[in-house]
């Protein structure tokens, strides 16, 4: 089944503890719902494939832990990531006030400037809303990302989520390949053929 | 024939092919790819612009047929147009082609740069039948005749009206036989190549005469024939300016007289003149028949006087140049497969029985005290003893590098070492950075390098320059050894490495830099644990406070300085609370026992009952929380860092963490893998807290997990009520198992979470493996780092905009490939490659400066105006100068072919100047201004009707070039075409082939013109 996957993308899934980082992912990958997840110790790892136009993509994820004493660890799991995924809790404010420290985190160690950011606002289906949509969606216009509502625990655009990315990182070019090629600046086009003689290019008289 | 493309043909046609000939088979697969190529029929682009053959793009398309199994290739050049109406391409009846139309254009005559097709014929426009290997040539005048009924046959079949032409001959001869077919009219394009010109030909009216016999025109008189001509003179020798470049004095470098920095200074500049030759083209670009003489005695064409000048370079091609030779040469270490140790003789490195090799050996050192510190270090003292332990193994003599160049590199690498106050570690974290928020300095991130500022960084060019000045690949090793050694005594003598910011290994730099970083942070801990442990054993009394204080902030990184807030003093002796030191996380000296606790300093803490603990390990008190069950402040406790780590190990970690797999299982051992930090914390937690709860330690750590909730109590008030989150309750989660396991400790007696001591070895075992190969590669990013900032600061000199820009995409291309762990070779060499086209670049701008004298120019204006003029020059083919030979440029021109006019005819070179006069006076001199032109180049140009007067009217034109190897006439005969009669086959063309042709075999050359053979009559009879 491996064998028609087209690549291996790498992605993270980072907020703060609690806004249920763990629990979209597991709705994602055994589209379940536990309510008894057990807060993230340092990270945790999931693989699902999905197939996105076509293409078969092997997603490795990275779960981390949002919670401040883990963090340390954490960074080095951006490292080579093609995707990174930011929740906060529609249901708590200070949540996504946070969103600021984490992009800048993001931005510091990130090893690439091409990577996909999504912002998720998680737990749509519970009534105390404090963060609006439009809030979301301004915050994520102004840093360029992705932006989805969601709720792991009614399914809710959880599966969007992710296809989402998946095919947004594909549409870059360069962020899945592994080499990408004919980047290259061209600065000796065609330089004079003098004395060769040989014409099938492009010369002066002497 | 070529029915395969022709659906209607289907109707009546069987189509056999079985008997088809090679050659029919040919001539179908030419009329394929022009059809393919939707060449057929004839559409007129705009006529064409002044100079578009320059400014405009031209594209080739290219197919590749064969002839029985000799491959030709077929190759479509064009100049591409805005798509004028393409749905215009039906044939227009009547109108001659547009190939023939632009005989007559004479907007593009000279283009500087162009296919030789159209230079000599202006077309915009061709196809082109050649061998496809480079040294195959149709050399056979049967085989050429073939190819050239082959182009006719396919023309007629197609109704091409694209020129067609086939390259005979040798393929350097540039000879080309091709044919153009239109309504009613047809173009033979053939031409003359000698070696040695006739004499009649070298001037304009012995051209004029060939040309008018050759267009036969009926007329009398004839109409007026136009003429354009460009003679090129080259300049050669530059007489004052003269080139070479000194390379950098690199002894005067390391003499000691100039600082390290200097030694961090890369070379830079050509070392030959970039700029070879000069050429002047003077152009008299319209001119009648009469206006002007040019014959065997005499000529009017004076280049003073021509009204067009345009200006070329020449560039040296691949002129030697110093950075990038420097970069080269330290790439191909890249490639050498031999160690250290190989290089420099066997066991360099195990000095005085030490195996550095060997991590356990190492280990059991440690166990023994403490090397005594050197509290006075110097590099000359450093190097000394390295040396000793180098000159046991071989002799002194065999060191690759001197003693001065060592010691002038270590003083630049470790300036920590000469200045007195270093010790203490300061050196370190010493700012004098440039400002790091500049674009330049956060280079390293892009290119994953280090700081400019960096050990490493000064590291790769020390080793670059060694490479390329003292010894190669030798010295390279001999100092990388000693570079090893040094970090070794660091590490033992618990001296920090300078040159790197402190904390943790930082993962936008490359692994070395990494490395290095973790070697400093395994002896930040090392220094801190043996001088806490200093303290305490020799000073068991007392020690004042606020000392103790200042010694934990030198030794401790910030993020250590937790204990600086213990305000403490000197608690019990180090054996009170150790058997095993190396176990533990540090050995600051206890603070809260005398604080709260003195009268019980000296006692052993057994584990007790919890509440009756006294608190240990108190970092300060959080603000407001309170225990939950006593009621006590809580308190937060000394931490134990996390373990800092480089990229590999990160990337080992999580190799493991990933190998554990999905399963409900895995993820569960993979938490309590991590679960050591979580596990130190709750006990250090648990000792600063007496009486705790799991619960208080949830508010503390994971605040959002404590949920309160305002209740109304059974007396009717609002009580805060809270509880954990649902899944801290869930039983026996890894955070509940955690907690039930912890014991009260704080940290400095836990378990060391960091093992400096086994970091380190692994950090220097790992220095030490390292063949100059790897650490090539290691260093290479820092090296293309260093040569960018170069060339950047050498172009902010001169200040060219196109130079700019290359060095914006070299950056933004070399920091894809660097970023990639393994970047490909050619990758790199491409990077290298490009760096050293800037600097030729700007090396050639320096050049034309100097030989043009903008600096001495006065007037601001002519100056800007020079400077644009030289800019020119580097940036395009070729340049106009303004107002010829009386502009300022011209004059600068003219000096500069007069004064090598005068060096070759050795005339003293004081009166030159003076005589500068008037062109008269200029005349009379026996030395002319100029050189005999290199090129001399003729277009004539007319139209007549052919054959009778009352024909219709016809372009005609003939290019003559004539350089010092040869002689070649291009002339396109156009004259009225077969009727596109059925049954009028080609054999009536050939009967209508001129004469023209036999001026030039008069001169006697071979012909390489074309007698189409019989042959080509049969193939129009093709069943
Ligand atoms: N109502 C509701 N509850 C949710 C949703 N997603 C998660 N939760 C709950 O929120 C709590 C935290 O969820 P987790 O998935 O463990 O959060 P996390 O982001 O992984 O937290 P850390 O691992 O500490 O970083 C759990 O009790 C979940 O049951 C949701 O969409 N709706
Ligand atoms: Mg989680």
């Amino acid at each position: 089944m491996d064998e028609d996957v087209l690549t291996t993308l790498k992605i993270l899934i980072i907020g703060e503890s609690g806004v249920g980082k763990s629990s979209l992912l597991l709705r994602f990958t055994d589209d379940t719902f536990d309510p008894e997840l057990a807060a993230t110790i340092g990270v945790d790892f999931k693989v699902k494939t999905i197939s996105v136009d076509g293409n078969k993509a092997k997603l490795a994820i990275w779960d981390t832990a949002g919670q401040e004493r883990f963090r340390t660890l954490t960074p080095s799991y951006y490292r080579g990531a093609q995707g990174v995924i930011l929740v906060y809790d529609v249901t708590r404010r200070d949540t996504f006030v946070k969103l600021d420290n984490w992009l800048n985190e993001l931005e510091t160690y990130c090893t690439r400037n091409d990577i996909v950011n999504m912002l998720v606002g998680n737990k749509i289906d519970k009534e105390n809303r404090e963060v609006d949509r439009n809030e979301g969606l301004k915050f994520a216009r102004k840093h360029s990302m992705l932006f989805i509502e969601a709720s792991a625990k009614t399914c809710d655009g959880v599966q969007c989520a992710f296809e989402e990315l998946v095919e947004k990182i594909i549409q870059t070019p360069g962020l899945w390949e592994s080499e990408n090629q004919n980047k290259g600046v061209k600065l000796s086009h065609r330089e004079e053929g003098q004395g060769g003689g040989a014409c099938g290019g492009y010369c002066s008289v002497l | 024939m070529a029915a395969d493309n022709e659906p209607e043909s289907e109707v009546f046609e069987i189509t056999d092919f079985t008997t088809a000939s090679e050659w029919e088979r040919f001539i179908s697969k030419v009329e394929e790819v022009l059809n393919d190529w939707k060449l057929i029929g004839n559409s007129l682009g705009k006529p064409l612009e002044k100079g578009i053959f320059t400014s405009g793009t031209w594209e080739e398309k290219s197919d590749e047929i064969s002839f029985a199994d000799f491959k030709f290739s077929v190759t479509h050049h064009y100049l591409v147009q805005e798509s004028t109406d393409k749905e215009g391409k039906e044939l227009l009846e009547d109108v001659i082609p547009q190939s023939m139309q632009d005989l007559l254009c004479m907007n593009n005559d000279f283009p500087p740069r162009a296919h030789c097709l159209v230079r000599w014929y202006g077309l915009r426009e061709f196809v082109v039948i050649a061998p496809a290997a480079h040294s195959d040539a149709v050399l056979s005048e049967s085989k050429c005749n073939l190819l050239l009924s082959s182009v006719s046959i396919a023309l007629g079949n197609t109704g091409c009206q694209v020129p067609l032409f086939v390259q005979i001959h040798h393929k350097w001869r540039r000879m080309y036989v091709g044919e153009c077919q239109g309504p009613g009219v047809r173009t033979d394009f053939e031409m003359v190549h000698l070696r040695k010109v006739p004499n009649q030909y070298t001037h304009l009216s012995g051209l004029l005469d060939i040309f008018k016999s050759k267009i036969g025109c009926p007329l009398t008189p004839l109409p007026p024939v136009s003429i354009a001509i460009r003679f090129t003179y080259v300049l050669q020798d530059w007489q004052q300016y003269f080139w070479p470049q000194q390379p950098p004095d690199i002894d005067a470098l390391v003499g000691g007289e100039v600082g390290g920095l200097e030694f961090g200074k890369l070379p830079f500049g050509a070392c030959e003149d970039p700029i070879s030759e000069l050429h002047l083209a003077t152009t008299w670009p319209h001119l009648t028949e009469g206006i002007i003489v040019d014959n065997d005695v005499y000529s009017d064409l004076d280049p003073i006087q021509a009204p067009h000048w345009s200006v070329r370079v020449r560039k040296a091609e691949n002129p030697q140049c110093l950075l990038g030779d420097f970069v080269t040469e330290f790439f191909k270490i890249c490639r050498r497969k031999e160690s250290t140790d190989e290089i420099l003789g066997r066991s360099a490195f195990e000095e005085e029985g030490k195996e550095t090799a060997d991590i356990t050996h190492a280990l059991s050192k440690l166990t023994e005290p403490a090397s005594v510190p050197i509290h006075k270090l110097s590099v000359s003292n450093m190097v000394h003893t390295a040396k000793k332990k180098i000159r046991k193994h071989r002799g002194v003599e065999e060191s690759p590098l001197n003693n001065d160049v060592l010691n002038t590199i270590l003083l630049f690498l470790f300036p920590d070492a000469v200045s007195e106050k270093s010790l203490d570690g300061t050196a370190s974290t010493d700012n004098n950075n440039p400002p790091s928020e500049s674009e330049d300095y956060n280079l390293y991130n892009q290119f994953k390098s280090a700081p400019s500022d960096s050990l490493t960084y000064k590291l790769a060019l020390c080793l670059c320059m060694i490479n390329f000045y003292h010894g190669g690949l030798k010295g390279v090793a001999h100092l990388w050894q000693e570079f090893v050694l040094e970090m070794r005594f660091r590490w033992e003598n618990n001296f920090l490495i300078p040159g790197l910011a402190s904390g943790p290994p930082d993962l936008r730099c490359c692994l070395l830099h990494q490395k290095l970083q973790m070697l400093n942070c395994c002896i930040e801990r090392k220094k801190a644990r043996d001088e806490g442990k200093k303290t305490s054993a020799s000073d068991v009394t007392n020690i004042y406070p606020g000392d103790a204080g200042k010694a934990g902030d030198q030794l401790v990184p910030d993020n250590l300085k937790e204990t600086d807030k213990e305000k403490g003093e000197v608690g019990k002796s180090w054996d009170s609370w150790s058997d095993s030191e190396e176990e533990f996380f540090e050995c600051l000296s206890d603070t809260e026992e005398l604080k709260g606790n003195g009268q019980e300093s000296g006692k052993k803490g057994g584990p007790k009952e919890m509440a009756s603990l006294r608190p240990e390990g108190r970092l300060y008190q959080h603000g407001k929380l309170t225990l939950l069950h006593n009621g006590e402040p809580l308190y937060i406790p000394v931490t134990q860092e996390p373990a800092p780590m480089t990229e590999d190990l990160l990337e080992e970690q999580s190799e493991v963490l990933a190998k554990l797999g999905t399963s409900a299982e895995g993820a569960h051992l993979r938490a309590r893998m991590q679960s050591a930090c979580l596990l130190s914390d709750m006990e250090s937690f648990k000792a600063a807290n007496p009486g705790c709860s799991l619960e208080d330690f949830v508010r503390w750590y994971s605040p959002r997990d404590y949920i309160e909730e305002e209740v109304i109590d059974e007396k009717g008030n609002v009580v805060l009520k809270g509880e954990l989150s649902a899944r801290m309750k869930i039983p026996s989660n890894m955070w509940v198992e955690a907690w039930e396991t912890a014991k009260p400790i704080p940290a400095r007696r836990q378990r060391r979470l960091f093992d400096d001591t086994r970091e380190a070895e692994k950090v220097l075992h790992y220095l030490a493996i390292q063949k100059p190969a790897d650490l090539a590669r290691h260093l290479l990013p820092c090296v293309i780092h260093a040569a960018v900032l170069k060339v950047k600061e050498e172009e902010s000199l001169e200040n060219i905009s196109s130079v700019k820009k290359i060095i914006k995409q070299i950056i933004s291309h070399s920091s894809k490939v660097l970023h990639f762990p393994n970047p490909e070779d050619k990758k790199l060499e491409e990077i290298i490659h490009q760096i050293t086209n800037v600097e030729a670049l700007i090396a050639r701008a320096r050049s034309l400066k100097a030989k043009f004298g903008t600096e001495k120019c006065e007037q601001e204006e002519e100056k800007e105006d020079l400077e644009r003029f030289v800019s020119c020059l580097l940036e395009q083919p070729e340049v106009l100068v303004t107002g010829a030979g009386r502009g300022h440029a011209g004059r600068i021109i003219h000096k500069l072919f007069v004064n090598a006019q005068r060096a070759a005819a050795m005339t003293p070179p004081e009166e030159e100047l003076k005589r500068m006069g008037s062109p008269e006076e200029r005349r009379q001199n026996s030395v002319s201004d100029f050189p005999p032109p290199a090129g001399r180049e003729f277009i004539l140009r007319t139209t007549v009707p052919r054959p009778a007067p009352y024909s219709k009217a016809l372009p005609q034109r003939m290019y003559s070039v004539l350089t010092k190897e040869d002689f070649r006439l291009a002339a396109p005969q156009v004259c009225p075409g077969r009727q596109l009669l059925p049954g009028a086959g080609i054999e009536a063309n050939l009967q209508e082939k001129p004469t023209h042709s036999r001026h030039v075999e008069a001169a006697g050359r071979s012909p390489a013109r074309i007698q189409l053979g019989c042959n080509g009559n049969n193939a129009t009879k093709n069943p």
